[in-house]
C-alpha cells in the first residue's frame, strides 16, 4: 500500500451512537481543520467498534474509547501510539497505564448538576444511575462523586441504580422506578447519570403523577438533542466538554506521531454548559410573609388598600416587607397590588359587559384617567384598544405588552 | 444604552500614612454594583447577578485598603504609565536612552516602583459615570514627560462597564494602560479551571524566562487556540513549553482586526462560567489581551474571609503589546504632544441558559 509520508493512518475506535462520542470525534475533526493536518481516518461506518484484528492494523495511531473494557484489553500491548478517551477515575490505579488519558470530569459533572439544583432552590437531593457494569464505571463514578458532595455539605441523598433497559422488562423496571420516586421525600432534585436515564425518570413521574419540575426537578447529562425530541417536558442537562476532548486527544497524538511521548499524562476535561431547561425550573414555594401579602392583595386589592395595610396585615414592618416582594418576586408590593387591579380589569374589559368607567371604580382605580394611564405603561394602549383587541384578536398588530 | 445609574461613595478604608481611601458605588436598574476606589483608581468589587439572580462579588480584591498599598497585586487597578513589562527597562526614544524603574528583576513591571495603581485619583461624577484625573509627574517610573490623565467608568443597565482612557503629555513619551482586574465568575466557589474561554486571536506572542515577548506565533494546534470556547482547566493542562514557563497563562495575544481600521472597538473575548451562567465579554480598541490565569496566587487573604489560591482568577487586560516600546515600529506607542492617548475598553456581564 503505498501513502505519502506525511498522511498518517490514524483509527478511531468509539461506539458513536452517543452524542458524546460524536462530540469527541467532531473535535478530533476540529483539531484537524484548525491545523491543516491531514490524518487517513479509519473508523467504521455504521460507528461500532470492531476489534478483530486491530494489532495487526497497518496504521500510525489509535484514540479510542477506553470506557470499553475490550478496547483496554485489545490495547494493552500496542505498539502504536495510542490516546485514550474515557471517564475519570477517583482511584488513579483504574487508569491504564503508560498511555496518555484525557477524561471527562465526573466530579464536575456532577457538582455542577447539583449546583444548579441547589441554585434553583433545592434542599433534598438522588440520583438515577446504572446498574454496575464494566462498560459503565463512568456511572458508579458519578454516584461516587454525588456522595462526596453531600457528604461535604452534611446531608444524605438517595441512589437508585434501577434496572437495565430491555423491552421485556421495561414495564416492571418503570413501575419499580415509580414508586421509588413516590417514596423519596419532596420537593426532590434527581440527577440522572445520562440523558437516557433523565428520560426514564420523566416518563416515571408521569405514571405516578408526580409534577416535574415542581415536586421533582430532574436533570440528566449529555445534551442529547434526540432525548429532548422524546420527552414532553423538556430536560435540562449539563454538557459534557465532548468536542474538547477531541481536540486535547488529537493533539496529544498529533505530538506522538512526531516523537512525543506523554506516559502518565491524564487531562480531565469539565463539563462547558447547562442546558436549562423546564424540567429543573423549580421554584422554590414564597416565603410565608409573601404568601399572606399576595393572600390580602387578592381579597381587597380593588378597595383601595396601600403597602402599609398588607404590611400590617402580614405583621412585618413595610421595609422588610418591601425586601422580601424585591428579593422574591422582583417588584414591590405597591406594583403588586397594581397588577391585581390591572389583571382583574383585563378580564373584565375581555367580558365587554362593562364600561370602562364602571370597570374603573369596580377594580379600585381613583379615576378613569388614572386607569388609562397605567394601560398605557403597563400594556402600551388604553383600556377600549385593549377591548378591541380581545374582541378581534386577528386586527392587532402588537402583542400584549409591546411597545408602541 | 440607557444609563439610570445610581452613584454613592463612601470612606472605605485608611493607609498607614492615615490618608483615607474614598470608594464609589455605580448602581445600574438591576441592581448590579461595581465599586471603584479613588486609590489606584481599582475596580474594588463587582456584585453581578447569576442564572437564578442571586448577587455575587466576580472580582478579587484585598480585604483592607492598606493591603492595595502594601501588597501591590495591582487587583483591579489602572496600571500605568506602562502596563505589562518593558525589556532591561530602557528603551530608545528619539535618540535618546531612557532608563526606567527596573521592578521585576531587570525588567519594569506595571508602571515601575510607584505606578497608578500605588497614587489617589481625583474623582468627580460625571453624567452617569466616575472621572478619574490624575497627574503623572515629569520623571515618574523614570519616563519623560508630564503626563494628565483622565478615565471615566460607566455603567449601563444592560451591564457594561466602560473604561474610557484619555491623556496628553508635554514630552513625547511611551504610554500603555489597562484595568488589571481579576476575574472569577463563581464567585470565587470554585477556581477558574472550569470556565469556558473564547478569545478572538490567530496568534499570541511567546515570551522568554522573563516574560518578555520573543516572537510571535500561531495558535492554531496549540493549547492557546480559544477561537472556539474551550475550557481553561484542560488548556492549563495540555503538554506545552510556554505554558509550563509561565506556570500557565501569562500571554499577550494578537486580538483579530480590521487594517483599515485597527483600534476600532470590537468584542475580542468571552469567558463564561456554566455553574452560574455568568458571561463576560470583552470589547476594545487595543492591539493586544494579555490572558493571565492567576499563576502566581498563593494563599492570599481576600474579600469575606476568602483565601486565593493559584488559579482562582482570570485577568484580561487590553492593551499594546508588551515591550512594544523597543520592537520594530514603536512609534505606535509613543504619545507626542499635541496628541491624545485614547483606549476604550470594555467588559459586558450577563447570564446565559445554555452552552
Amino acid at each position: 500500500m503505498s501513502r505519502t509520508q506525511t498522511t498518517h493512518r490514524i483509527a478511531l475506535l468509539f461506539n458513536a451512537n452517543k452524542v458524546y462520542d460524536r462530540e469527541i470525534i467532531a473535535g478530533i475533526g476540529h483539531y484537524l481543520q484548525s491545523t491543516r493536518v491531514v490524518w487517513d481516518l479509519f473508523l467504521e461506518e455504521d460507528f461500532r467498534c470492531r476489534l478483530n484484528g486491530i494489532e495487526q492494523w497497518d496504521g500510525d495511531g489509535i484514540i479510542a474509547d477506553f470506557d470499553d473494557p475490550a478496547v483496554c484489553a485489545a490495547l494493552h500491548q500496542c505498539q502504536m501510539p495510542v490516546v485514550a478517551v474515557g471517564s475519570s477515575y477517583r482511584d488513579a490505579a483504574l487508569y491504564p497505564v503508560n498511555l496518555p488519558y484525557i477524561a471527562t470530569d465526573n466530579a464536575k459533572l456532577m457538582e455542577l448538576a447539583y449546583g444548579h439544583l441547589i441554585d434553583v432552590g433545592l434542599q433534598q437531593f438522588a440520583v438515577y444511575s446504572l446498574p454496575a457494569a464494566p462498560e459503565n464505571r463512568w456511572a458508579q463514578e458519578r454516584e461516587a462523586a454525588f456522595q462526596s458532595l453531600l457528604d461535604a455539605d452534611g446531608m444524605t441523598g438517595e441512589i437508585y441504580r434501577g434496572a437495565s433497559t430491555s423491552a421485556l422488562a421495561w414495564n416492571e423496571s418503570l413501575e419499580q422506578l415509580s414508586a421509588w420516586l413516590l417514596a423519596l421525600p419532596k420537593p426532590v432534585g434527581i440527577i440522572a447519570v445520562t440523558d437516557a436515564r433523565a428520560r426514564h425518570l420523566l416518563q416515571a413521574c408521569l405514571m405516578a403523577g408526580l409534577a416535574v419540575p415542581e415536586q421533582v426537578a430532574i436533570i440528566g447529562i449529555d445534551n442529547d438533542p434526540l432525548t429532548r425530541t422524546l420527552t414532553r417536558t423538556p430536560l435540562s442537562s449539563v454538557i459534557q466538554g465532548g468536542d474538547e476532548m477531541g481536540r486535547t486527544a488529537a493533539h496529544l497524538l498529533h505530538k506522538m506521531l512526531h516523537g512525543a511521548r506523554f506516559p502518565g499524562v491524564r487531562i480531565l476535561v469539565p463539563p462547558v454548559g447547562i442546558n436549562v431547561l423546564a424540567s429543573s425550573k423549580h421554584e422554590p414555594p414564597a416565603s410565608p410573609y409573601v404568601m399572606r401579602a399576595r393572600h390580602f392583595i387578592r381579597q381587597y386589592g380593588c378597595q383601595g388598600i396601600k403597602t402599609e395595610q398588607v404590611a400590617d396585615y402580614v405583621g412585618v414592618s413595610r421595609s422588610s416587607l418591601e425586601e422580601y416582594f424585591r428579593r422574591e418576586l422582583g417588584h414591590t408590593v405597591h406594583h403588586e397590588i397594581l397588577r391585581h387591579k390591572l389583571e382583574l380589569a383585563q378580564t373584565l374589559l375581555s367580558g365587554q359587559q362593562h364600561s370602562s368607567a364602571e370597570i374603573a371604580i369596580r377594580c379600585g382605580f381613583t379615576s378613569l384617567q388614572y386607569m388609562y394611564a397605567v394601560f398605557r405603561r403597563e400594556l402600551g394602549c388604553t383600556p377600549k384598544e385593549y377591548q378591541e383587541r380581545m374582541r378581534n384578536p386577528a386586527s392587532s398588530e402588537h402583542g400584549l405588552g409591546s411597545a408602541p | 444604552m440607557t444609563h439610570s445609574v445610581q452613584i454613592s461613595s463612601a470612606i472605605w478604608g485608611k493607609l498607614p500614612a492615615g490618608d483615607a481611601v474614598t470608594r464609589y458605588t455605580l448602581r445600574n436598574a438591576h441592581d448590579m454594583q461595581v465599586s471603584i476606589m479613588d486609590l489606584g483608581g481599582s475596580l474594588q468589587s463587582w456584585l453581578a447577578p447569576d442564572r437564578s439572580g442571586r448577587l455575587v462579588d466576580i472580582v478579587l480584591g484585598h480585604p483592607e485598603a492598606a493591603d492595595y498599598a502594601a501588597q501591590r497585586t495591582y487587583m483591579g487597578a489602572l496600571v500605568g504609565r506602562w502596563a505589562n513589562r518593558i525589556a532591561g527597562a530602557s528603551f530608545m526614544l528619539d535618540g535618546m536612552r531612557y532608563a526606567v524603574d527596573p521592578n521585576e528583576g531587570q525588567n519594569l513591571l506595571h508602571g515601575g516602583w510607584h505606578g497608578f495603581d500605588c497614587v489617589f485619583w481625583d474623582v468627580a461624577e460625571v453624567d452617569g459615570g466616575l472621572q478619574l484625573k490624575y497627574e503623572s509627574p515629569e520623571g515618574e517610573g523614570g519616563f519623560p514627560g508630564k503626563v494628565a490623565v483622565t478615565v471615566v467608568y460607566r455603567l449601563d443597565d444592560d451591564g457594561t462597564l466602560t473604561i474610557a482612557y484619555d491623556a496628553v503629555t508635554d514630552a513625547p513619551t511611551p504610554l500603555n494602560f489597562t484595568n488589571h482586574a481579576f476575574f472569577n465568575l463563581s464567585g470565587p466557589r470554585t477556581d477558574i479551571r472550569g470556565h469556558i474561554l473564547t478569545l478572538d486571536a490567530d496568534h499570541f506572542l511567546e515570551i522568554d524566562a522573563a516574560s518578555i515577548p520573543t516572537g510571535i506565533a500561531e495558535v492554531a494546534g496549540n493549547a492557546f487556540d480559544f477561537r472556539t470556547p474551550a475550557p481553561i482547566g484542560a488548556r492549563l493542562d495540555w503538554p506545552n513549553a510556554q505554558l509550563e514557563r509561565a506556570g500557565g497563562f501569562d500571554h499577550c495575544f494578537v486580538l483579530r482586526h480590521n487594517p483599515a481600521e485597527p483600534h476600532a472597538l470590537r468584542r475580542v473575548a468571552s469567558l463564561y462560567d456554566p455553574a452560574s451562567g455568568r458571561e463576560l465579554t470583552v470589547s476594545t480598541t487595543e492591539a493586544g489581551l494579555q490572558l493571565y490565569t492567576g499563576n502566581h496566587i498563593a494563599g492570599q487573604k481576600g474579600k469575606a474571609g476568602a483565601i486565593y489560591r493559584k488559579h482562582d482568577a482570570v485577568c484580561l487586560e487590553a492593551g499594546a503589546f508588551p515591550n512594544r516600546i523597543n520592537m520594530p515600529d514603536p512609534e505606535a506607542v509613543i504619545l507626542r504632544p499635541g496628541s491624545r492617548y485614547r483606549q476604550i475598553t470594555q467588559y459586558r456581564l450577563g447570564v446565559r441558559d445554555d452552552a
